[in-house]
């Protein structure tokens, strides 16, 4: 009794009114410590979120099959040399018919109905992919067929299912050769060779539990718009009778078949002539927005095509990076803590070389780029819209397409690549579920998990809530000037001007993003420089009637005054934050680059007269420092990022023209960055912008 | 002199209870498989394989509860159709005739499990998918699958615990279902599941101790999977050199194990077993009982049945045991009549034997007049 007493007495802190407060918990006393010191711990927090994605190459896991159903490469290949004899042979006939679009498809519809598949041509229309403001993250569009419909241009898919004997017929497994039947090039070809000796196996095996669709994809339209049709199509069966029907050079009378839900996709392209010894085999896997497939399914492939059929597996990769010196001397530093703490204990093995760091690196920014960027590497984009996990896989061979006899051995090891991707796939149970979703890979045998790379960016949005407190209590004093009570400002409601205009400006932004798609209603050809000019200017003027109507609003008002930036940025940093954890959850690349640039731009931004006023030093350098800072914050920089990552230089001339194709890519793939540029970003660099040059 | 009679008669109880003083009278076996799905392929063939031997061994199908989750022969993925293997020479085929499994697919359940060792089933419950053993039962309960520390899951969906398993095993000790039990278990740390066993003649032998896995003997390229787990491979293999009449100890069978081919180690509870292991025929558990006991013409009518079938004749016996029984009893029960309708039934007989019975009603009247004059007369 008396000890609790005793305690109670310690608690109860008496102030000076003689009123008993309460003494705070721990985690209120830690966030006030955290917000008093904000300054210090900002640098510190951005400088290690900076530093762990320095970091993520070191801390990738070697990938493990983690599905038990699996068994990749448990079962001894089937593949007879008759099976690829007849690939080889219908190789042969397409070259003989080459160019002749109708004739090469009918071979190959023949050729597959030979091998005992049921088969169908199905026709679909070249465009596609048509802007619509409201139909972000929608599900895929059912192809509304319009009414005037030419017969001057279609495509058609030929698709071949060859049913399990002994299945159920509710799963199927799905194989895409894309393939140009107009002008269809050597290389190209082959993967049709490969697909037919494996689907000649496929119609004689005992063991298939999964029905098997091979679709020759049209790819005269791009290789992402036959598949998407032919997915459109499967999925959402139409019962009118297409126009297209009626333009009949080829007859598409036979209905189009179905075969239960998708367990897998492999979409297989040959191209170009390997660069070294082994044959090579590219996987690519990001879908739209960010999204990919099962680990799983790439963990299978990886596996049987390096420790089964002997091919240089890699992912795509930034080549600028490996050649980049300050990344070289993060690699250096990185290797030189291995070693020593690897003496210092002999289990700390994370250190690795400066030559793998480089190349980790550089598939790491390759694959963060293309999750960021939101739009599909390949026709398994389409797949992944209907939740299919689906991957292409680009094979070059090693000898020029004309060599014959090489020819057969590469038949031979691609379809049994496919053959024993397939006889995993045709094992499982279920849906891919077991492994990971979501990931990047810093090879194709490493990846990096969800809960590795969300600490580099908490890390680097940390210190945002941190200063909208700290700035917002200094803001509110220095208004009332009255330092007494902290408790009074909070509850007052002095942030609510700033957040108009905060407002205001994400509103502007909202309808800045939406304009691209009344510039394209406008009629007339307009090239696209034209069209980022007339974007720039509608924009330009929406903000100066933004800045008009709505008071201050403007940077130049004579009605801010005084410290009322602080609260200003106190909101706009809150108001980034938002947007950034929103994002995150999207499209978790977007908002890690996203971060990259606007956190150091938000943290660092104050108005750049008083300093230029003091004329002191280290007032000088701040100012400089917040106008680098919201330079390299404006949103085109995430092109000119996207361009210095390909490889390409900017242009000065053509950057407006292009710009707006980059854009205009990034909306007709529905990818939430470009939601992200118009309504986190922009208003955001505006806000630094208006803080920037605030008279105080 | 009372201490004395308690004392026997506690040596009595004891030596009732204990249960030697039953002879081996049959043989039962419980095979389980605990795992469904393709890739759980091998589990099936375990218990198959398992089935096979004991069958040859001399254990009939009505005495084999077999519980499959039986999705391996048709399976769509399966290369050869209602075929299972387990060897990848694929010379011999599981999956013959004469398999009669009797729990199928989702009915191996840890429900059904218990009940088939407790005996506790709903009355629609057939017979044949009983375990009908009495306390001269030989029982071998084999077990494979998916295991952990002190558990058994169940095809994915439910788990068997080590103490389930003991209290099981304990009901049946009670109930006086079976004499021995010999538990084997393939699974990953198969020692853990007989940790909470107290019931004594339960012999239990594991594939593996706590932490180690029981791996897969070897892949079938074919069918692509793996098709024998390496504890049962071996314990085939030595089966495979017996025959119905050899005398392979116990003993010889544990010794078989080599630590280094089953890459894990084999552990043996024998601490509830009497017996030296030395001394107990493998037989005892995965063959039958065979001994005919040779009986006098007292029944002639079923002489032709014993001479037939080996395996009927220790039912027979059990039959000739019950029916010796039977009169003994009858003379026992008209013993132990109460004495009142003892003397009911004399005086009834002596009635009987009188042939004028009016006389001797009258008779009795007259004397009881009598009776009732000189009674009145006194007062």
């Amino acid at each position: 009794m008396t000890t609790t007493e005793k305690r109670d007495e310690k608690e109860e802190v008496k102030t000076d009114d003689g009123s008993p407060k309460i003494k705070s918990r721990p985690i209120v006393q830690l966030g006030i410590f955290l917000i008093s010191h904000s300054p210090v711990f900002s640098v510190v927090f951005s400088a290690a979120g900076v530093l762990a994605l320095l970091l993520l190459p070191l801390l990738a896991k070697n990938t493990y099959i983690s599905e038990n159903a699996l068994m990749p490469g448990s079962a001894r290949s089937m593949l007879s040399n008759r099976d690829v004899s007849g690939g080889s042979k219908l190789v042969k006939d397409i070259k003989n018919h080459e160019g002749q679009g109708v004739e090469v498809q009918r071979l190959i519809g023949q050729h597959m109905s030979e091998m005992g598949a049921e088969i169908y041509y199905q026709k679909f229309h070249p465009e596609g992919n048509q802007f619509h403001p409201l139909r972000f993250f929608s599900g895929p569009d059912s192809d509304t067929l319009m009414g005037n419909v030419s017969c001057a241009s279609y495509g058609v898919n030929v698709a071949g299912i060859i049913r399990a004997p002994r299945g159920d017929g509710k799963e199927s497994i799905v194989l895409v050769t894309p393939y140009d039947f107009i002008n269809g090039g050597d290389y190209e070809a082959l993967s049709l060779g490969i697909a037919s000796s494996l689907f000649s196996l496929l119609a004689r095996v005992t063991w298939l539990s999964k029905d098997i669709i091979w679709l020759v994809a049209d790819s005269r339209y791009g290789d992402y718009r036959p598949v998407a049709a032919w997915l459109s199509e499967y999925h959402t069966p139409s019962f009118k009778v297409s126009d297209l029907l009626k333009c009949d050079e080829i007859n598409t009378s036979g209905s189009f078949r179905r075969a239960g839900t998708m367990a897998a996709a492999l979409v297989l392209k040959v191209d170009g002539r390997s660069e070294r010894f082994e044959d090579t085999l590219s996987i690519y896997a990001e879908a739209s927005n960010g999204q990919m497939p099962n680990l799983d399914l790439i963990n299978v492939v990886n596996y049987l095509a390096v420790h089964r059929q002997g091919f240089y597996v890699k992912v795509e990769k930034v080549v600028s990076l490996l050649s980049s010196s300050w990344l070289k001397i993060f690699g250096e530093i990185f290797e030189a803590v291995g070693k020593v703490a690897h003496t210092l204990n002999p289990n700390w093995n994370f250190g690795i070389p400066v030559a793998d760091y480089l190349e980790a690196s550089a598939t790491l920014a390759s694959s963060l780029y293309s999750q960021a960027l939101g739009i599909p590497t390949g026709p398994h984009g389409a797949f992944r819209d209907y939740q299919v996990d689906a991957i292409t896989l680009k094979v070059s061979p090693r000898f020029p397409p004309d060599s014959k006899a090489r020819q057969h051995d590469f038949f031979l090891r691609g379809a049994q690549l496919l053959e024993g991707t397939i006889r995993s796939v045709n094992n499982l149970l279920e849906k891919f579920h077991q492994s990971f979703f979501l990931y990047l890979l810093t090879s194709s045998s490493k990846f990096i998990s969800v809960g590795v790379y969300m600490i580099a960016f908490a890390l680097l949005v940390a210190p945002l809530p941190m200063v909208a407190a700290s700035l917002y209590i200094d803001g509110c004093n220095v208004l009332t000037k009255s330092t007494s009570n902290p408790a009074e400002n909070l509850k007052s409601w002095k942030w609510l001007g700033a957040a108009k205009q905060v407002f205001a400006l994400h509103l502007m932004g909202f309808i800045v993003s939406l304009l691209p798609y009344f510039i394209c209603q406008v009629p007339g050809q307009h090239s696209p420089t034209n069209r980022s000019i007339m974007w720039v200017t509608t924009s330009a003027s929406l903000l100066l009637i933004t800045f008009v109507t709505i008071p201050g609003c403007s940077p130049f008002s004579s009605r801010l005054h005084g410290t009322k930036w602080a609260v200003l940025k106190s909101v706009t940093i809150s108001a980034a934050f938002i947007g950034l954890c929103l994002m995150s959850i999207i499209n978790f690349a977007t908002a890690e680059i996203g971060a990259l640039l606007l956190v150091p731009m938000c943290l660092m931004v104050r108005p750049i007269k008083p300093d230029l006023r003091s004329r002191r030093m280290k007032s000088m350098l701040r100012a400089l420092c917040s106008m680098v800072l919201v330079t390299t914050g404006f949103p085109v920089m995430f092109f000119a990022i996207s361009r210095g990552l390909t490889g390409k230089g900017l242009v000065g001339l053509s950057l407006g023209g292009e710009f707006w194709t980059w854009l205009e890519s990034l909306w007709a793939w529905k990818s939430a960055t470009y939601l992200y540029i118009g309504m986190v970003h922009l208003p955001c660099w505006l806000l630094c912008l208006c803080i920037l040059f605030n008279p105080s | 002199m009372k201490i004395l009679l308690l004392v026997m008669l506690l040596f009595y109880s004891f030596a009732s209870s204990s249960g030697d003083t039953t002879i081996h009278t049959n043989n039962w076996a419980v095979l389980v498989c605990t795992s469904r799905f393709w890739f759980n392929y091998r589990h099936m063939a375990n218990t198959l394989s398992l089935y096979r031997t004991v069958k040859r061994l001399g254990i009939p199908d009505e005495r084999i509860i077999l519980m499959l989750a039986d999705d391996m022969a048709c399976n769509a993925r399966n290369e050869y159709p209602a075929q299972v293997f387990n060897n990848e020479n694929h010379k011999l085929n599981l999956y013959g005739d004469n398999v009669e499994v009797d729990y199928r697919g989702y009915e191996v359940t840890v429900e059904n499990f218990l009940r088939v060792l407790t005996g506790r089933h709903e009355n629609a419950v057939p017979r044949s998918k009983r375990l009908l053993s009495d306390e001269g039962s030989h029982i071998l309960l084999y077990m494979t699958g998916h295991g952990g520390d002190e558990f058994l899951k169940f095809q994915d969906a439910e788990e068997l615990q080590s103490h389930d398993l003991a209290d099981a095993v304990k009901q049946m000790k009670e109930k006086r279902r079976f004499k021995e039990l010999m538990i084997m278990v393939d699974t990953c740390q198969a020692a853990t599941l007989f940790n909470q066993l107290q019931s004594p003649g339960v012999l239990a032998i594991g594939s593996s101790l706590k932490g180690e896995n029981s791996y897969s003997h070897h892949l079938d390229s074919d069918i692509g999977v793996s098709v024998v787990d390496r504890f049962t491979y071996y314990t085939l293999a030595f089966f495979e050199r017996l025959n119905i009449y050899d005398n392979a100890s116990l003993n010889s069978l544990f010794r078989s194990y080599d630590p280094r081919l089953l890459m894990s180690t084999a552990y043996y509870r024998t601490d509830l077993y009497e017996p030296h292991l030395e001394e107990v025929p493998v037989t005892n558990f995965f063959g039958s009982v065979m001994e005919t006991i040779h009986t006098d013409s007292a029944y002639k009518a079923f002489s032709s049945r014993i001479s037939n079938s080996k395996i009927n004749s220790e039912d027979d016996h059990k039959e000739d045991f019950q029916n010796a029984n039977i009169p003994n009893d009858d003379v026992k029960t008209e013993k132990q009549k109460c004495p009142y309708t003892q003397m009911r039934a004399d005086l009834h007989e002596k009635l009987k034997k009188l042939e004028n019975t009016d006389t001797m009603v009258n008779l009795g009247i007259a004397v009881m007049i009598l009776v009732v004059m000189v009674s009145s007369s006194l007062l």
